[in-house]
């Protein structure tokens, strides 16, 4: 019985019942339809906005709409205060990754509400026609999430119990692709900062269980920042987590999706044997946000892979 | 707008959903129900009074009328002034056709009330409501009889609505029914101007405000919007309640109704698609229901798609692709055939198939598969003989009746149920149903659907509580009849539905094949302990890889 295994990426997401069911739901609502569950594809959710958020969202129509009127519409829910970092390490990283969302200094945006698109933006939100100070929200919630992640931040929304973040969402990737409900072909898809944890886990943790497939969506795996704290394990050259990824990884990018910035493509960078082995697709997902995950899910090529991947 | 009396019937609620008294389930209901009726039958009677009035909501919300007028008749006779109780009691005989005992119940008590008296105004809506269904009833609409129905119908909607226009779904029938007589010609309540009178419901509707708006409000301003022509509206205004996440069955249905039957929609283009876009997205929202006869399911199959434009106007940019598995449905439903008897009444249902899809050779040949309670090779009771049944497909062509040549391969009732018929004659211009490879995921809310001949009646969808409850196939189901995996789920089906397919939701891929259920006492799978009310079919996979021998 063929199983896939979500993780969702940035900013705060609705319950996690009700996130993989909107997930599963645009699948089979597609013009060309995947219903895993009418297909016996058994489905679980890697879930880790509560690690980061103090509850989750109420507007679940925000996450499966189209609409892009608000902040959770445009994964910008709940990341209205950009990261601390601890030491000049964290700090200097947090400079660098900002960098590539925006060449705008904090000054220059809150100076005017809609600060001018320079004719050749030097960073990946001037690209995105929103408002600026929902562009903050997800600058402010990508690095937050990312910084945490990498840096395995001690934190807790406010009144919980301070945990260590990537320790605790590795566990609980690891719990969900070992479970025992979990059988072949297994394919792990993820989108954001999901990818970024789904990588890190097959590529980098001892104990995860291998998988058949991997699926990258909207994934910022292609940033320098991000693939130097992946390192030692990461190199250019032998990337690929070969290892625990038994057949294809497929990624998908917007070229206007910010959280990809301005290097999408991922098969230069995670080779096998220094072979580019990963199937990059370039997609149009519309609209002003390009980053959303049920963009990507509405995507004949994801649907084509996912079916190819599961055996269907 | 749908009479149904001062608090709408919410025909999809989950049995036992918003019933009062703590009551979790339909049984719970019914046993309540019972043992109130027995408390008020004692000397002790009137202590058991207000039990008895709390229950008779949400006996009619749940659609148990028989018993919520048994109640109403023994609260009526210790205390006849209850005039609640003879309301609910006239809505429950309007609700099982004794429209003229009702009309006489509700007259009884009308004039006994002030006219401002919120018992009279709604007790005039289910008058209103019982004349209109005589005359909707009524073979030949023009004859006398048909004609006084309307003109009391018409009477008692107008009353309270003129006499307080917020009384808007008086309103709503009124310019539904004057618009019907005027297509029709009747001359009905001349001096009424039903253009009008729909502007005064749109003013009414209007002065609403926000948080007095209910469930009704939107159908009937669309129906407001019919009377004055203004047809973007009319599609702003469904949209609002039938294309969300949160639209809600009975409500689509409700409106289903009205827009056919009072509104005749169906005459004009724009009118068939609008109903026709309803009736796919009826079929979509958990708890949807349609009952579609033949010819209608031949015309429906046959008839142009609504444009796009109308598509995304009422179900916005998912509307073309819920029209598509819509008119896929519809597809599918040519493959169903009614069995029958020679020259006799339908017994049961059964559909068309690959052989090689249920593990027969040769593969391509099309046969029909049924139960083995419908044909089987002796007869035994209640099925026939092959010989003496006939097959035909009622959506195709009702005139044209297949016999059985071969009972190909049977299993008995207490493993597969099933028979496998290879036709005399070549079945042509029917496409065998696709058979799913797995079966649906349990708890994830999966739907399946039944298409069959519930109760001998024409051709119907059984989309009502649809829910898959729970199945013996991969990965945690333990079957416990060797070689035979069933499937429980919630879609209502009735005598007739035996050997009907099962339906995944998304795919229209046959899962199953329909069986038996009842309302209570089918032993839970699986090693769980009890009993439920469930339908059950054997998984389409396990009859195609049970032993044969042909």
């Amino acid at each position: 019985m063929p199983h896939v295994t979500f993780i969702h990426g940035i900013a705060n997401k609705p319950p996690a019942d009700d996130l993989l069911r909107i997930w599963r739901r645009t699948l089979a609502d597609a013009t060309d339809p995947l219903p895993l569950g009418d297909l016996g594809v058994t489905t679980s959710l890697v879930y880790w906005a509560d690690l980061m958020y103090g509850k989750p969202d109420e507007d679940l129509s925000a996450h499966e709409g189209v609409l892009e009127n608000t902040p959770a519409a445009v994964d910008a829910s709940g990341g209205d205060t950009p990261p601390q970092p601890h030491n000049a390490e964290e700090a200097a990283f947090l400079e660098r990754l900002r960098a590539e969302m925006t060449a705008l200094s904090d000054a220059q945006i809150e100076a005017v509400n809609t600060p001018a698109v320079p004719a050749q933006p030097q960073g990946a939100l001037e690209r995105v026609p929103l408002p600026w100070f929902l562009k903050k929200r997800i600058m402010n919630a990508f690095l937050r999430d990312v910084h945490h992640y990498l840096f395995d931040v001690e934190y807790a929304p406010a009144g919980g119990t301070p945990v260590h973040i990537q320790q605790s969402i590795r566990k609980r990737f690891i719990d969900a692709v070992c479970h025992a409900d979990v059988s072949r072909p297994h394919v792990v898809v993820s989108h954001s900062m999901g990818t970024v944890i789904a990588y890190d886990c097959l590529k980098r943790v001892g104990g995860c269980a291998g998988v058949d497939g991997l699926i990258t969506i909207g994934s910022p795996l292609g940033l320098d920042e991000i693939q130097d704290r992946l390192q030692p394990e990461w190199t250019r050259a032998n990337g690929f987590p070969r290892a625990r990824v038994a057949k294809d990884w497929v990624n998908l990018f917007d070229r206007l999706d910010p959280v990809c910035g301005l290097d999408p493509l991922l098969a230069n960078d995670y080779r096998e044997n220094d072979a580019g082995v990963i199937k990059d697709h370039v997609v149009e997902n519309g609209g002003a946000w390009r980053h959303s995950a049920t963009k990507y899910l509405r995507q004949p090529v994801f649907r084509d892979s996912l079916r190819g991947m599961l055996g269907l | 707008m749908a009479d149904t009396g001062t608090v709408p019937i919410p025909s999809s609620a989950p049995a036992g959903e918003g019933q009062g008294g703590g009551l979790s389930s339909l049984p719970d209901l019914r046993d309540a129900a019972r043992r109130t009726l027995d408390a008020l039958s004692t000397l002790n009677a009137r202590a058991s009074l207000d039990t008895a009035r709390a229950l008779l909501e949400p006996l009619r919300d749940a659609r148990e009328y028989r018993a919520l007028m048994r109640l109403a008749e023994a609260i009526g006779r210790l205390d006849p002034k209850d005039f609640r109780t003879r309301r609910l009691y006239a809505q429950a005989l309007i609700e099982v056709d004794l429209v003229t005992a009702a009309i006489d119940v509700l007259q009884a008590f009308i004039h006994r009330l002030p006219a401002n008296d919120c018992e009279a105004v709604e007790a005039m809506g289910l008058l209103g409501r019982a004349h209109k269904q005589i005359f909707f009833d009524a073979r030949d609409r023009t004859d006398p009889g048909a004609r006084h129905a309307l003109t009391q119908a018409i009477a008692a909607y107008r009353n309270p609505f003129e006499r307080n226009p917020a009384n808007v779904w008086h309103g709503a029938n009124l310019v539904a029914l004057l618009a019907n007589s005027r297509r029709l010609g009747i001359p009905v309540a001349t001096d009424l101007d039903p253009v009008e009178v729909a502007q005064r419901l749109v003013k009414s509707l209007d002065a609403v405000p926000d948080s007095a708006r209910d469930e009704w409000y939107l159908p009937s301003l669309a129906e407001a919007y019919l009377g004055l022509d203004r047809w973007d509206d009319v599609e702003r205004t469904v949209k609002s309640f039938a294309a969300g996440p949160g639209a809600r069955a009975f409500l689509l249905a409700s409106a289903l109704r009205q827009f056919t039957r009072v509104w005749d929609l169906e005459a004009t283009e724009r009118g068939r698609g609008l109903v026709d876009i309803l009736r796919a997205r009826l079929l979509q929202v958990p708890g949807g229901e349609l009952r579609i006869d033949s010819g209608d399911l031949q015309r429906l199959h046959q008839q142009p798609a609504p444009s796009d434009a109308q598509l995304e106007a009422i179900l916005g940019k998912r509307g073309a692709q819920t029209f598509k598995w819509w008119k896929t449905g519809l597809a599918r439903a040519q493959s169903v055939a009614s069995i029958r008897p020679r020259l006799g009444s339908r017994i049961g249902t059964g559909f068309l198939l690959r052989a090689g899809d249920v593990g027969i050779a040769p593969a391509d040949e099309l046969v029909v598969l049924t139960n083995f309670h419908v044909v089987n090779p002796n007869g035994a009771s209640p099925g026939i003989r092959p010989e003496d049944a006939e097959v035909v497909f009622e959506a195709v062509d009702a005139d044209t009746v297949y016999e059985i040549d071969t009972l190909l391969w049977s299993s008995a009732p207490e493993q597969c149920d099933a028979s496998l018929l290879r036709l005399k004659q070549p079945v042509r211009g029917i496409e065998p149903l696709p058979v799913a490879k797995s079966l649906p995921v349990l708890g994830e809310s999966a739907q399946v659907y039944v298409v069959g001949y519930p109760g001998g009646r024409d051709l119907s969808f059984s989309f009502q509580d649809n829910e898959l409850l729970d199945h013996e196939g991969p990965p945690n189901g333990v079957p416990q009849i060797p070689g035979v995996c069933r499937v429980h789920y919630t879609a209502p089906t009735e005598g007739g539905s035996s050997g009907s397919p099962v339906f995944n939701a998304n795919l229209w891929q046959v899962i199953a094949l329909h069986h038996k259920g009842g309302k209570t006492g089918m032993p839970k799978l699986n090693g769980a302990s009890g009993s439920y009310g469930a339908n059950e079919g054997i998984s389409i996979q396990s009859i195609a890889a049970f032993p044969k021998k042909t």
